[in-house]
């Protein structure tokens, strides 16, 4: 009986075995036309906008879509970049502006001039190579409880001011991509001064958390009265706490916006079933997006759930050029840790 | 002893060679081959050649040592502090009798499953500026300010690293206790030695592999520390190398540079896990081992300042394990009622939770297929995990030396590895291998398995090193083959050791996230993942009732081991 329990357990440690040896996937019959799409996990799972919108698009267009969680940020362009030599996927979606010089320089992707670009606002087409295509977008802001705080903040500079001291809640841009958006937005404000910022904003931190969930939780705790998070943060609050008691603050002199792009990959064996993807992801699946992951649609047309209008929207949207920032973004990092860590 | 009999009948290595290869193919399939070529990408240089640059560069930079030199202190205190506290514990447990115990070892396994942003919430909701313990005070003295302000600091970091990690010192130390001959007690006693004297001359350097044996493993983990040095110490003025390898591999994209700084740190944790093998190997080499039941356990401290003692140590330690775990029970059952945001008692998360109130939208709809695909990945990943591991354990057992250190050192490795690396490998795997819900399950199965069959082997292997030979030789020498006797004589004296491996195993797996989120496709969700998403999307209150179901389910799982191993 042992020997049989030995063979078991054998048989299930050769399935990777098995599996590696099989190596690349098989492509479904050609009757049936599929893609693969990667996307970042929330977009995958049950109640992001993934299960709504591919459904849709599957029926509206007879290709079948295979949609697979592919880590967050940047995890998405390693992926792919680990797969070179043996690419899965046909369209990935949620690489930001961020990541553009970084998504260009690897050549995986492939431009397309979707008819779609023509409702989207010229700010937000931040490649022009139309490599990415935007298909949402958030602007970081500095939220605040209200019933804490009767007079918040009204810029970056407000912040400095000794009476917060330890009143703000930041995360760390080693470890988490609002932090990193939070060090742009005074990079961009600031110029090559923006240290001082950080130098002077220092006795006001209470703490700087590992990434925007512990941070934002330490926020709800009630642990500090402002914190670094979305303009769009108090959407969620309206929609399923029906609260307004955190506000988000919109500055005059800009918020930092994030764009998240989709791209097609250029190994793709059916470039127009790609295609239609994206054009469906940037027309019809706008609205899904946009409740589904509370940021902003792209596409000016699109219908959005009443408590979007509730919260301010920036006048102006700062960036910062790809290249710039995959240029200097060691350097940043690497002064900002010197000085915070002083 | 065996070699110079030759081929006759208790000749056994034949038999226990054969079962260590499940596992030693399963480990290297599912853990080395990806490791390596993750590893490997330190050695590539910028124009793609082969060369030692990184690794210089990375060792000549003094940031490297900066950080380097940050992470072994803040390992050495918190292991320091955390044994401190484990100890009296374990003298309690060891020394006396008493109602709960089995419940009070219980409890103090959950924080080890919990995953490190609900230890964060929990402690912030208990000891927080704004949390429990804060308002009370408030509330009793009448001001606006909080009192206590604990959090965001160094000394924060250490109280969380204790919070996790003293249990394993009390448990660890504790089990061993137990098992000490009480002759040597007596002897000394009869001897005229007071308590204090016997203690300190007697059980103490007794007692030195167990306490080193606790510190290396509670060292490992604080060495990869990493959400609750940033956020409860206050920021980066606390970096670990975790921290910088997380910043490679995922916000910079610098794997190579990841993959140098994994090396450095695998060289270190590699270090700490032979220290943790060697000192396991102490312990067993100790004299023979009383059963417990054989040794008269006290039934209460005997003086009234040893009852104050005892009762002070229960009770600091109950408050300072569950004070953040009832923060988090108590976050679950709270709900906003008015506009302003105002919280108060609610059972809304667990309506939710289990379908009896739909809403459109909230992650929490799919708890409940969460909780089950966890439970049935826990449950077999505990099966499969108690079977390799023992069989590991068989083979471990008698082999020369150096080959057992080395191959031990093999099988405890993803023990050593940082999870970020961990998970750059398993993109590979994923990546090579697409498949349907089957495939995806049976690979979240395997990497549960490679993860946990480390804690499965180090809770049998010395159990397994304690059962003289003899036996097996006198059962072969009775008639029966080595299967025989592998099943009838070895397997029921473990079997303590493996339900609390096989536990360990189950609490790891219900608790993991790194594996599965990358392993699993879209259509598997475990109550982890559900967690994540629920905080992703603002829910955090929904997330701590999901931690509370889990922590209930881990606690009940710890129990029913206890009353396994009595039994």
């Amino acid at each position: 009986m042992k020997k049989h329990m030995i063979l078991l357990v054998l048989a299930v440690s050769c399935i990777p075995l098995a599996l590696f040896a099989q190596g690349t996937k098989e492509k479904p019959e050609a009757s049936q036309r599929s893609i693969t799409v990667y996307a970042y996990d929330s977009f995958v799972s049950e109640w992001g906008p993934g299960p709504i919108v591919v459904p849709e698009f599957e029926k509206a267009s007879g290709i079948d879509v295979t949609l697979v969680s592919a880590g967050n940020g940047g995890e998405l362009l390693g992926t792919l970049e680990l797969e070179r030599h043996n690419p899965q996927a046909d369209v990935v979606i949620g690489i930001s502006n961020e990541l553009l010089h970084e998504t260009l320089a690897t050549d995986l992707l492939l431009p397309y001039r979707s008819p779609a670009l023509d409702d989207i606002p010229e700010f937000l087409h931040f490649d022009q190579t139309n490599t990415l295509l935007p298909f949402d977008y958030g602007n970081y802001a500095f939220v605040y409880d209200s019933t804490k705080i009767q007079n918040p903040p009204q810029s970056l500079d407000d912040l400095l001011d000794p009476k917060w001291e330890k009143h703000i809640i930041l995360m760390d841009p080693r470890t988490s991509s609002v932090g990193m958006g939070l060090l742009e937005w005074t990079v961009a404000v600031y110029g090559e001064e923006y240290l001082q910022w950080w130098e002077r904003v220092k006795p006001n931190i209470l703490t700087i958390a590992d990434g925007w969930s512990s941070g934002y939780g330490l926020f709800t705790e009630g642990e500090a009265p402002l914190v670094i998070s979305y303009t769009t943060s108090p959407v969620y609050h309206l929609l399923y706490e029906d609260t307004d008691r955190y506000r988000a603050l919109v500055f005059d002199q800009g918020n930092m916006a994030v764009i998240e792009g989709v791209g097609i990959v250029a190994s793709s064996q059916d470039i127009e079933a790609a295609q239609a993807f994206v054009d469906f992801l940037l027309t019809d699946a706008q609205s899904a997006i946009a409740t589904a992951n509370i940021m902003y649609p792209v596409n000016v047309t699109t219908k959005l759930p009443n408590a979007f209008s509730l919260v301010p929207k920036p006048e102006h949207s700062l960036m910062l050029d790809g290249e710039t920032i995959a240029r200097n973004r060691d350097r940043w990092l690497d002064e900002w840790v010197e000085v915070m860590s002083r | 002893m065996n070699r110079k009999e030759g081929k006759d009948i208790l000749d056994t290595s034949r038999f226990y060679r054969a079962l260590g290869t499940p596992a030693m193919l399963l480990l290297t399939f599912l853990f080395l081959i990806p490791l390596s070529i993750i590893l490997g990408k330190a050695f590539v240089d910028v124009d793609g050649g082969l060369s030692l640059e990184r690794l210089q560069a990375m060792l000549s930079d003094p940031y490297t040592w900066r950080i380097l030199r940050f992470t072994l202190v803040q390992a050495l205190v918190s292991t320091l502090v955390s044994v401190a506290i484990g100890l009296p514990g374990a003298y309690l447990l060891a020394t006396y009798r008493f109602r709960g115990k089995g419940i009070i070892k219980a409890i103090c396994t959950i924080p080890f499953v919990l995953p490190s942003i609900l230890v964060v919430l929990g402690f912030v909701i208990f000891y927080g500026n704004n949390g429990m313990i804060n308002q009370a005070i408030m509330t009793i003295l009448g001001t606006d300010t909080p009192p206590l302000k604990i959090l965001y600091t160094f000394a924060a970091v250490i109280l969380a690293h204790a919070f996790y990690n003293f249990p394993i010192a009390l448990g660890l130390i504790s089990s061993f206790w137990e098992q000490l001959p009480s002759r040597y007690n007596h002897a000394a006693m009869t001897l005229g030695a007071r308590r204090w004297t016997i203690f300190r001359t007697v059980t103490l350097p007794r007692l030195v592999p167990a306490i080193l044996s606790a510190s290396t493993l509670i060292f490992l983990f604080c060495f990869s520390s990493f959400a609750i040095l940033l956020v409860l110490g206050g920021g980066p003025r606390f970096t670990t190398l975790e921290v910088e390898i997380y910043r490679r591999a995922r916000m910079t994209l610098d794997i190579e540079g990841a993959a140098a700084l994994s090396i450095l740190s695998i060289v270190i944790t590699l270090v700490l896990v032979a220290i943790h093998i060697w000192t396991q190997k102490l312990m067993t080499h100790q004299e023979e081992i009383e059963r417990i039941d054989e040794r008269r356990l006290e039934r209460r401290p005997s003086s009234f300042t040893g009852r104050v003692a005892v009762m002070g140590y229960m009770v600091f330690s109950v408050v300072f394990v569950l004070g953040p775990l009832l923060g988090i029970v108590y976050r679950s059952f709270q709900a906003p009622v008015s506009r302003s945001g105002d919280l108060a008692f609610s059972l809304r998360w667990y309506r939710q939770l289990f379908g009896l109130e739909e809403v459109a939208g909230s992650a929490l709809g799919t708890a409940v297929t969460a909780l089950l695909s966890s439970l049935t990945i826990a449950l077999v990943t505990s099966i499969v995990s108690l079977t390799i591991g023992t069989m590991l354990a068989a083979r471990l057992r008698r082999t020369n030396r150096k080959r057992a250190l080395s191959m031990e050192l093999y099988a405890m490795l993803p023990m050593a590895v940082s999870s970020v690396v961990v998970g750059l490998g398993y993109y590979l795997v994923s990546s090579a291998i697409v498949g349907g819900r089957a495939v995806g399950i049976t690979l979240v199965v395997l990497a549960h398995v490679v993860i946990t069959s480390p804690f499965v082997l180090r809770s049998i292997l010395p159990e397994y090193r304690k059962i003289p030979f003899s036996y097996t030789q006198a059962s072969l020498t009775l008639g029966a083959n080595v299967s025989q006797t592998f099943r009838r004589v070895e397997l029921p004296l473990l079997r303590p050791a493996m339900a609390t491996g096989a536990a360990f195993a189950f609490a790891i797996s219900m608790g993991e996230i790194n594996a599965t989120l990358v392993l699993a496709d879209s259509s598997i969700s475990t109550v982890p993942i559900v967690m994540y998403r629920l905080i992703g999307s603002y829910n955090f209150a929904g997330a701590c009732a999901l931690g509370t179901i889990l922590m209930v389910c881990c606690a009940i799982v710890f129990a029913f081991t206890e009353t396994m191993k009595r039994s």
